[in-house]
């Protein structure tokens, strides 16, 4: 049989064995090992699972994983965000879908302060979905608004997938991140576009809030607005010894999580309750993105065995013929439609080593790669039939909140994401221009 | 029909080398074209980069057990569990350049040590070779001793143990995360080769300066295959595989000696530094006191420190251009 | 049936503990790495801290593993899933757990030979050399058992941390592992046959 024959019946397999519904990692680390054990069999197939364990152990930036993940939860746990939120409430309430703009707002901060897009969503949910839905807005756009607004989690820096991405393809972590402040709020203000037409047009699903609910005094407002800057505060105490090199990164994560443990504590929020959960969710979701890197390696290490890489560029650049930008944007089709069948984990540890150097060898800047990269898995995220934002949903949203609403309420949203990701493909200064001046020495 | 000869199933091998596919290309792959085109189809080996099928801690026992056909690398880096480990990559300040190796080897009896050594453990070792010398690349200026005081630097085992006690940090990680550690402020900088190597990797767009004192002048580095895989293989093989990996010491020879002077007198990416001679001469000393504790660890690490001993008198001995 | 639950109670409550234990390591690492901050800002940067931070997170996601499958963490595709009844989840789940079972067998297998060879056993089978070793043990007490082991496995850096504790503890919560996933087994023969789980 041919390694090109293989590569496509693991491939195939592993599709058919997700669709059992069997955990994700199992899935993948089973067919891994039964083709090393086929391959190779005893003369070394069996250690190649225990191997990517010893693999990933190597992998330092990993370390930060936990740390941004404690971090949104400590955030989303410890309800410090409420001032956030209300602070948006209060500034933005008199306009047209204004909440819905704060909402997204909202986001853009506490995408800030955690590397995953589950903080944004237990904290839009919880926070600014039942204030919404209490004041008359439309439920499918309010669902999809804080589904589309927590994605922004791993675009704004810090972000796991960036880190992810940078150890995959070799490339610094802190560019990558600067790298995606800007499509961040392009995409951030391409959304609160969409809000301000659709509000404009039909007003009844973004109602503005009455005259006596906004009046507040001066002094009040002024001390919410106050409240925003704390997850400044926490991003710069991160990030600004990060990109001046006095920490590495791997540091700058474990002062991130402390940063957020003292931001609760002085605030008073600090219970036992939200320390626990925060702790216990932490290793949790750790735990789900291990096990599954863990299997997604020996995937891939099987996978490089064959002659995968080379197969894939042959057949692109040689067999097709095609040019760079008919490949990339093939590339990117061909992750969009993966990624929504598939784990988005699992995708960047298999797919991604065998798209980037094809990708660096056509001569795209593999920095700004990262940032449609990243842009693709936040649409994987959200698109049926497999998404971790649609699964968080399903799992936080209210009662009132349908499957079917909230399947229907994404699809503008995954449009305004794939326009954002033509803008970037078009205009890359929008990505690179950052990382370029802060690293231009 | 009977006499008919039947086409012989290719022997496949699986390769994998310390470098990263930048480096490879010239310190690997060469070889390993050279004896695919020699062997007509009867051997074809696959050859993967730094940890591409296994991360580079766990290639010798993948080569102990098959999972791997063949390895290039250096006893030290690769955690080699014999007692020829702490002299392979860089013993401080044992050679002076590259033909030192060969001659250590094929004259003064390394490789009959070396060869005992890895039959123990299941391993037949081929051929060592020399290479570059072990310079400092790194983003500040090294011009004293006290420079290195706190510098954490991507070096390899035994050179870091040496260094150490200059206040250097030692620092391990997957060859092929180097660059980018040092963009992350995991490193700041290396301690590893010499400027060649610095360009070719893409090391000298990180830092910005190099040390022309070094801690070694050739790295020392093997090729070994899995001793099941070499017995099985026939005999013209054998030498087809040995001739071209004996071929591939001359081209790196010459592709390092001609780097290390053109970039160093041409290159435009890292600005030379040295700390001058009676300075250097402390490192030098500690070298001296650091091999007496080597040659400690056992019977065979004292022969081969022995052997690095005399073959060290001869060379002062013999003057110029030996001893530089 | 009666063994099933107590195999269940008694697995579940064993990795309940150590997972409640793990959750906490992750401040441990958070320490070491901001003690790696630390140092460098006031004293001269310490060798070892990276190589151990990367050493408790393995033991964090390893030994917490199997916790992690008791919060019901691990992400499934649920496309077709979603829809089943409970009694149909958990009769494709006994069957799909096979396979989860044979994955870790096999990390298991690899983990056991990777362990012999870091305690120095680098021909034949692992199992024969860990029944040696335990042979040893038992009839000649611990110095009986050194004298089997050969070259013990230092890590590849200056630090030279030895390997094989990492690598003991990576085997046992991969064993941990199988056995929270026998568990589950288990439930799910519980639900077939209609018993409250
Ligand atoms: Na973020
Ligand atoms: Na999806």
């Amino acid at each position: 049989m041919s390694y090109e024959l293989i590569a496509l019946l693991m491939f195939s397999s592993m599709m058919l064995m997700l669709l059992t519904g069997q955990r994700v990692f199992g899935a993948i680390g089973f067919v891994a090992v039964v083709a090393a054990l086929c391959l190779w069999g005893d003369k070394g197939g069996f250690d190649l699972g225990y191997g990517a364990l010893m693999k990933l152990m190597k992998w330092y930036p990993m370390l930060t994983l936990p740390m941004f993940v404690f971090m949104g939860y400590v955030l989303s746990e410890s309800k410090i965000a409420d001032d956030l939120y209300r602070m948006f409430h209060v500034w933005m309430g008199g306009i047209r879908g204004g909440l819905a703009i704060g909402t997204i707002g909202l986001m853009v901060l506490v995408s800030a302060m955690n590397g995953l897009s589950v903080a944004g969503m237990a904290i839009g949910s919880t926070i600014a979905l039942p204030e919404l839905l209490k004041r008359g807005y439309d439920k499918k756009m309010v669902t999809g608004v804080i589904q589309a607004g927590s994605s922004l989690g791993i675009l704004v820096p810090p972000s796991v997938v960036l880190v992810l991405y940078a150890m995959i393809a070799r490339q610094p972590v802190g560019q990558l991140w600067l790298a995606g402040i800007g499509p961040g709020f392009l995409m951030a203000g391409m959304f609160i576009l969409y809000i301000v037409i659709r509000c404009a047009l039909n007003p009844s699903l973004g109602p503005a809030l009455s005259a006596e609910e906004r009046d507040i005094p001066r002094r009040e407002k002024m001390r919410l607005l106050w409240a925003g800057t704390l997850p400044l505060g926490i991003f710069m105490v991160m990030m600004v010894p990060f990109v001046m090199g006095y920490t590495s990164l791997v540091e700058a994560s474990a002062i991130g999580a402390l940063a957020a443990f003292v931001a609760a504590l002085l605030k008073g929020r600090m219970s036992w309750r939200v320390f626990e959960t925060a702790t216990r969710q932490t290793l949790a979701i750790s735990c789900m993105f291990m096990w599954i890197i863990l299997a997604a390696l020996a995937f891939g290490a099987v996978f490089d065995g064959l002659g995968a890489v080379k197969a894939i560029e042959s057949l692109f650049t040689e067999q097709l013929g095609l040019s760079p930008w008919v490949i990339l944007i093939l590339m990117q089709l061909s992750f969009l439609i993966m990624g929504s069948f598939l784990d988005d984990t699992a995708m960047l540890v298999i797919v991604a080593p065998l798209y980037v150097p094809l990708v660096g060898a056509l001569g795209f800047d593999l920095v700004w790669y990262g940032v449609l990269y990243t842009i693709t898995c936040q649409i994987a995220y959200m698109t049926p039939p497999f998404g971790y934002n649609l699964f968080l949903m399903r799992a936080m949203a209210p009662p009132e909140i349908t499957l079917r609403d909230i399947y229907g309420s994404i699809f503008p949203f995954v449009a305004v994401m794939i326009l954002a990701l033509i803008v970037v493909m078009v205009f890359p200064g929008i990505a690179t221009w950052l990382p370029n001046m802060v690293y231009a020495n | 029909a009977p006499g008919i000869l039947r086409a012989q199933e290719a022997i496949k091998w699986r390769f994998q080398t310390y470098a990263g596919s930048a480096l490879g290309q010239e310190v690997t792959k060469p070889a390993i074209d050279a004896i695919n085109a020699a062997a007509q189809g009867e051997l074809e080996i696959e050859l993967y980069y730094a940890d591409q099928i296994v991360p580079t801690g766990e290639l010798f026992q993948a080569l102990q057990r098959g999972t791997l056909d063949g390895v290039h690398s250096d006893d030290d880096s690769m955690a080699s569990p014999t007692p020829v480990r702490n002299f392979g990559g860089y013993f401080p300040l044992a050679t002076k350049h590259s033909l030192d190796v060969p001659v250590l080897f094929n004259q003064y009896g390394l490789a009959e040590i070396w060869e005992e050594e890895y039959a123990k453990v299941g391993v037949k070792w081929l051929s060592a070779a020399g290479q570059d010398p072990c310079n400092f690349n790194t983003v500040k200026p090294i011009t004293s001793l006290a420079d290195m005081d706190g510098l954490k630097l991507y070096t390899f085992p035994t050179a870091g143990r040496f260094l150490s006690q200059f206040g250097v940090v030692p620092v391990n990680i997957p060859y092929e995360d180097a660059q980018v550690a040092v963009q992350t402020g995991e490193l700041d900088g290396m301690a590893w080769s010499g400027i060649t190597e610095d360009y070719t990797v893409g090391w000298a767009d990180v830092t910005n300066y190099f040390l022309t004192n070094n801690i070694s002048g050739a790295w020392i580095g093997s090729f070994f295959v899995n001793q099941q895989r070499w017995a099985d293989l026939p005999e013209h093989l054998k030498v087809i595989v040995s001739s071209a990996i004996e071929a591939s010491h001359t081209y790196r020879n010459q592709w390092y000696w001609g780097g290390e002077a053109r970039l160093r007198a041409q290159g435009d990416k890292l600005e030379l530094t040295s700390i001058p001679q009676d300075e250097w001469k402390t490192v030098e000393d500690a070298a001296v006191k650091f091999w007496d504790e080597m040659a400690e660890e056992g019977e065979t690490a004292a022969k081969i420190v022995k052997i690095f001993r005399d073959y060290n008198d001869v060379v002062s001995k013999a003057g110029p251009p030996y001893t530089f | 049936m009666r063994l099933m639950r107590g195999y269940i109670r008694f697995v579940d409550l064993f990795n309940y503990g150590l997972g409640r234990v793990m959750m906490f390591a992750l401040f441990g690492l958070m320490g070491i790495l901001l003690w790696s901050t630390v140092s460098k800002v006031f004293y001269s940067p310490a060798m070892w801290t990276l190589e151990t931070a990367q050493f408790v997170m393995v033991a964090y996601y390893i030994l917490g593993g199997p916790y992690s499958i008791q919060l019901g963490s691990n992400v499934r595709m649920d496309l077709f899933y979603a829809e089943l009844s409970d009694h149909r989840k958990a009769c494709l789940d006994a069957l799909t757990v096979f396979c989860l079972i044979f994955y870790l067998g096999v990390l298991i297998w690899g983990g056991l030979a990777s362990l012999a060879y870091s305690l120095g056993n680098f021909m034949g089978s692992p199992f024969s050399f860990f029944a040696r070793l335990i042979g040893a043990f038992v009839t000649g007490g611990p110095d009986a058992a050194s004298e089997v082991l050969g070259y013990i496995e230092v890590s590849s850096s200056s630090w030279r941390p030895i390997m094989w504790p990492i690598k003991l503890i990576t085997c046992i919560g991969l064993f941990l592992m199988l056995l929270q996933v026998l568990s589950e087994f288990f439930k799910d023969i519980l639900r077939i046959r209609g018993e409250a789980v």
